[in-house]
């Protein structure tokens, strides 16, 4: 590339791009209508738009069209455009979701074609985890294990049991495997580097919260899950920390693209939007105008 | 999350978790000896025996963990999910499934309540990456008239584009014609994109992207679907392409080119087939699909050294029985889906045996004794079939099967008519509100990585569920008693003296019946369990198959009715609020049961199914949400369940 960095940045800025398809598409909406809105009303049946009907038909029915069929086919096209045009005129497109949501589907594209796929720089990267560091940051990690004590079965006499079983744990009695000094369970024995989500999928939030202030290196307890008591013995805990760039270069990689897709997206948007007053009506909608807009929406990722 | 991706990536894997426990709490032990805080009578029995066994568990060469996943998911590189408004590709969907909030195609937020352990992206072989090629304009697809015409169809932003589009790959699909034959390098870039997108999610011990796609085939659009699934890494699946319908017709050729995949990288794959219930009776057929030939013992044993696990449950309806062929089996008629396919032949009540996995699994037993190899022994997971890149399993947050149906009041989305659509008879359309809410795959395995779950499921060692995350473990063995129940090392105990769910018994000593010991426990976040039940089926000395359901462990006080059957559990549904409580039902149900009808000469399986007490159904949760009427055809809550692999039982022990 022979392009200063200034000119080449001017060429990748949306911005620019979404003028060029806009005025192209402007153009060429000019041309189609004749550039006059009083123009009459045509529909042009094309040598290829026949030659489509005919095919699709014979793809379905495995033969040509009679010339009786491809009468039909014409009209039935001709129907099609009528009724379209007129819907739009009507504005019938406004009130239908599936409708809208494809054009809106549509013009998402149209934004994320031209997000920079361009490769960061090493700075673009440090400075990129530095401002997103929950995108990266190790969660903590603890390593457990627990022994079940089944409320459900016990009953009243479950906590009075679980805490001697812990007295017996405490004191290096019973067998080599904890676990057996409690009731049978599907959950695991023991987790390592277990995430608190990860803990949550098992046993949890409710079990996930409590562990976070077990002690180190003994048995303690009992705590409460949604399926009884747990005797627990922490064995390692990792704080969340914040890798160094080289560590997780590729995640990185992957994170920073993807922002520069969605605020290719969220710029394109707000360019629209920016043309749009909008305007607030009833009590509702004066409470609404008070309160802050919601933050644009996140664009579709791919 | 992101962290561990690299450190698991740089983490040797090993399918027995106790070199890796071990490796690790070696690595361990030096700074907790420097602390001088470990308990000496456990430090002194690891040294005594090896200082790498200081974590008792690091001997547990077992599988102790259950993970949930999707098998089978597709993404905008699916030609029928991209060209029906699905614009999420490999990526978000991985994100998804990890549990980050994706905004779906139709723009409305997503999330997981919890995030999924494993995810296989099966997007459809035949014109893989279609959507993408269009929405790029590649020019090879551009290259031909075909594929210009489709770019320009699907490029009009317009329903009737992109419903051209769409109906232009679909009937080259019906009619197997590859309308890019020619553009084998256009897929395989597709394909290499998808390989790509599951490397870097891929993070051994904490998120499993295996490798997959799915092998469309379904003659006169009767589904003999199968998902194919790799064991390997990029490495190897890059070696070949997808194979697709255009490509073989016939299930026996797609094993060929399983094979030859095998043959040429030393890798390992398996095909899972789904969806036998829109097969017309082809999927568990007495004959071939091409000779129309009789079913053999070299069929057998490849059908079953190929695909170990079939797909009983999905959103497309729920295959495990059928109430026409279960009729005392009160809980037989669940999501059923018995009305039509995709093509234009009607349904008839005699497809029906060659449809459902009950059926299949007892006629296997006859082919057992005939043959010498049994062609449906088969384990059983459930998956979404999702098409909306968004693997969504539960009632409450269930985004559809495919975009155009996502989340909304539009009627579409309960109106829209999924098989059916090419019969003359109307009555054998079935709609999208008769969608199921699931189904989620489970498996037991050492770790979570791609080759000891993918090795969980070579094994057997799976269970289907309807989108529920309830845990349920069985073992059968002849020694068990009641109280092994109360054993806290269950699991253990189990495989030291019994076999897991997906085993074989080995022959009774002495007649002796097997004992099966069962423990279900419910989703963290779920329902309240109602009953845990076996399924057994058996092959008497004239040849007839039969089954029976045994209720074998139920919540509360219920006592069987003199027709044996137990009363049901109740209902806390509330319709109107669209919300149930844990009133009612156990949270942990376990059973030890004797068959009591054992006889030692006779072929039988046995499988575990385990019911929740009853719950919204999503169309219940909708018409909350969205104040739309609750259709009237389907039912407003149900019970949701979960399925175990078979354990088989032959005299002969094969």
């Amino acid at each position: 590339m022979t392009n200063s960095p200034e000119r080449s940045r001017w060429l990748r800025e949306p911005m620019l791009h979404f003028l060029i398809i806009g005025t192209g598409l402007f153009l060429l909406y000019q041309f189609v209508r004749g550039g006059n809105e009083t123009a009459p009303r045509e529909i042009v049946i094309s040598e290829p738009r026949i030659e489509a009907l005919a095919e699709n038909f014979g793809r379905t029915w495995m033969r040509p069209p009679t010339p009786q069929e491809m009468r039909g086919l014409v009209d039935d096209y001709v129907k099609e455009e009528v009724f379209y045009r007129e819907a739009i005129a009507m504005g019938l497109d406004r009130d239908d979701t599936v409708i809208r949501r494809r054009l809106r589907q549509k013009m998402e594209f149209v934004s994320e074609d031209t997000a920079a796929t361009a490769e960061p720089t090493d700075a673009q990267l440090q400075q990129f985890l530095a401002q997103h560091p929950e995108k990266f940051v190790e969660p903590a990690r603890v390593t457990f294990e627990q022994v079940f004590v089944n409320a459900g079965q016990r009953g009243d006499a479950a906590r009075r049991d679980a805490e001697q079983i812990l007295a017996s744990l405490q004191a290096g009695r019973g067998s080599a495997l904890p676990a057996e000094a409690g009731d049978a369970t599907l959950l695991p024995a023991a987790l390592e580097n277990a995430s608190p989500q990860e803990i949550s999928g098992s046993f949890g939030d409710e079990f996930s919260k409590q562990l976070e202030a077990a002690p180190m290196g003994q048995w303690s307890g009992p705590i409460a899950s949604t399926f009884g008591l747990h005797l627990v013995r922490v064995t390692a805990r990792s704080a969340g920390a914040l890798p160094a760039l080289a560590e997780i270069r590729p995640i990185v990689v992957r994170e920073w693209q993807a922002q520069q897709r969605a605020q290719a997206g969220d710029s394109f948007y707000s360019s629209l939007r920016s043309k749009y007053e909008i305007r607030y009506e009833g009590e509702i909608g004066q409470l609404l105008q008070q309160a802050q807009p919601a933050a644009s929406a996140a664009s579709t990722q791919r | 999350m992101e962290l561990a991706d690299l450190v698991h990536a740089l983490r040797p894997v090993s399918n027995l978790r106790a070199i890796n426990v071990a490796s690790v709490m070696h690595g361990r032990l030096g700074v907790v000896l420097g602390l001088a805080v470990v308990i000496a009578p456990v430090v002194c029995l690891a040294q005594a025996v090896d200082k790498r066994q200081y974590s008792p568990y690091a001997q547990q060469a077992f599988p102790d963990r259950v993970f949930f996943g999707d098998t089978h998911l597709h993404t905008a590189y699916s030609a029928d999910a991209g060209l029906a408004g699905n614009t999420l590709g490999p990526d978000a969907a991985y994100r998804f499934a990890k549990g980050e909030r994706v905004v779906s195609s139709t723009g409305v937020p997503a999330r997981l309540r919890q995030p999924l352990d494993f995810l296989v992206i099966a997007d459809h072989a035949e014109n893989l990456g279609l959507p993408m090629a269009i929405h790029r304009d590649d020019p090879r697809l551009l290259a031909s008239e075909w594929g210009k015409r489709i770019r320009d169809e699907g490029k009009k932003g317009t329903v009737e584009g992109m419903t051209a589009a769409y109906t232009m790959w679909m009937s080259k699909v019906m009619a197997l014609q590859d309308p890019l034959a020619d553009r084998q390098d256009m897929q395989a870039t597709m394909w290499h994109e998808l390989t790509d997108a599951a490397e870097r999610h891929n993070a051994p011990g904490r998120f499993t992207a295996l490798i997959g796609f799915e092998w469309t085939q379904q003659p006169n659009g009767n589904n003999l679907h199968r998902n194919v699934i790799f064991r390997d890494g990029k490495d190897r699946a890059d070696q070949v392409a997808p194979v697709s319908a255009y490509d073989t017709r016939d299930p026996e050729k797609l094993w060929d080119w399983m094979a030859a995949y095998e043959q040429k990288t030393g890798g390992r794959v398996m095909a899972i087939p789904h969806n036998g219930n829109l097969s017309n009776g082809l999927m568990f057929d007495d004959v071939t699909l091409t000779g129309q030939a009789p079913l053999n013992r070299a069929y057998a044993e490849r059908r079953m050294r190929f695909e170990p696990v079939y797909e009983v449950t999905q959103i497309k309806g729920d295959g495990e029985a059928h109430p026409s062929l279960s009729p005392s089996d009160e809980f037989a008629d669940f999501e059923t889906w018995d009305n039509g396919s995709f093509g234009p032949q009607a349904k008839t009540p005699d497809m029906l045996p060659r449809e459902y996995a009950r059926e299949a699994l007892k006629r296997g037993l006859a082919y057992q004794a005939r043959l010498g190899a049994n062609p449906f022994k088969f384990g059983m997971i459930g998956s979404t079939d999702s098409h909306t890149s968004l693997a969504t399993a539960e009632e409450n947050n269930f985004f559809g099967k495919v975009s155009a149906l996502e989340p909304s009041a539009d009627p579409i989305r309960f109106n829209e008519p999924i098989t059916g659509r090419f019969t003359k008879d109307e009555s054998q359309r079935q709609t999208h509100r008769m969608a199921s809410a699931g189904g989620l795959a489970a498996a037991w395995a050492t770790d979570n990585t791609r080759d000891a779950l993918w090795d969980a499921f070579a094994r057997k060692e799976v269970y289907a569920t309807t989108g529920t995350r309830l845990r349920v473990r069985v073992f059968a063995g002849y020694e068990f008693t009641a109280k092994d129940l109360d054993r806290s090392d269950f699991a253990r105990h189990g495989y030291e003296n019994g076999v897991p769910m997906g085993g074989d018994l080995r022959s009774s000593p002495a007649g002796k019946a097997p004992t099966l010991l069962i423990a279900a426990q419910r989703d963290p976040d779920g329902a309240n369990l109602d009953r845990i039940q076996v399924v057994k089926g058996w092959l008497d000395a004239g040849g007839q198959t039969h089954e029976q359901v045994y209720d074998v462990a139920w919540s509360g006080q219920r006592k069987p009715k003199a027709d044996g059957k137990l009363p049901a559990v109740g209902n806390t549904v509330n319709v109107q609020e669209a919300t149930f409580t844990n009133s009612i039902g156990a949270p942990y149900l376990a059973a030890s049961w004797k068959d009591p009808k054992f006889d030692a000469k006779q072929r039988a399986f046995y499988y575990v199914r385990v019911l929740e007490i009853p719950t919204p159904r999503w169309t219940t949760y909708d018409a909350k949400v969205f104040k739309v009427a609750l259709p009237q055809d389907v039912p407003a809550s149900i019970q949701e369940r979960a399925y175990t692999s078979p354990i088989w039982y032959s005299p002969d022990g094969t």
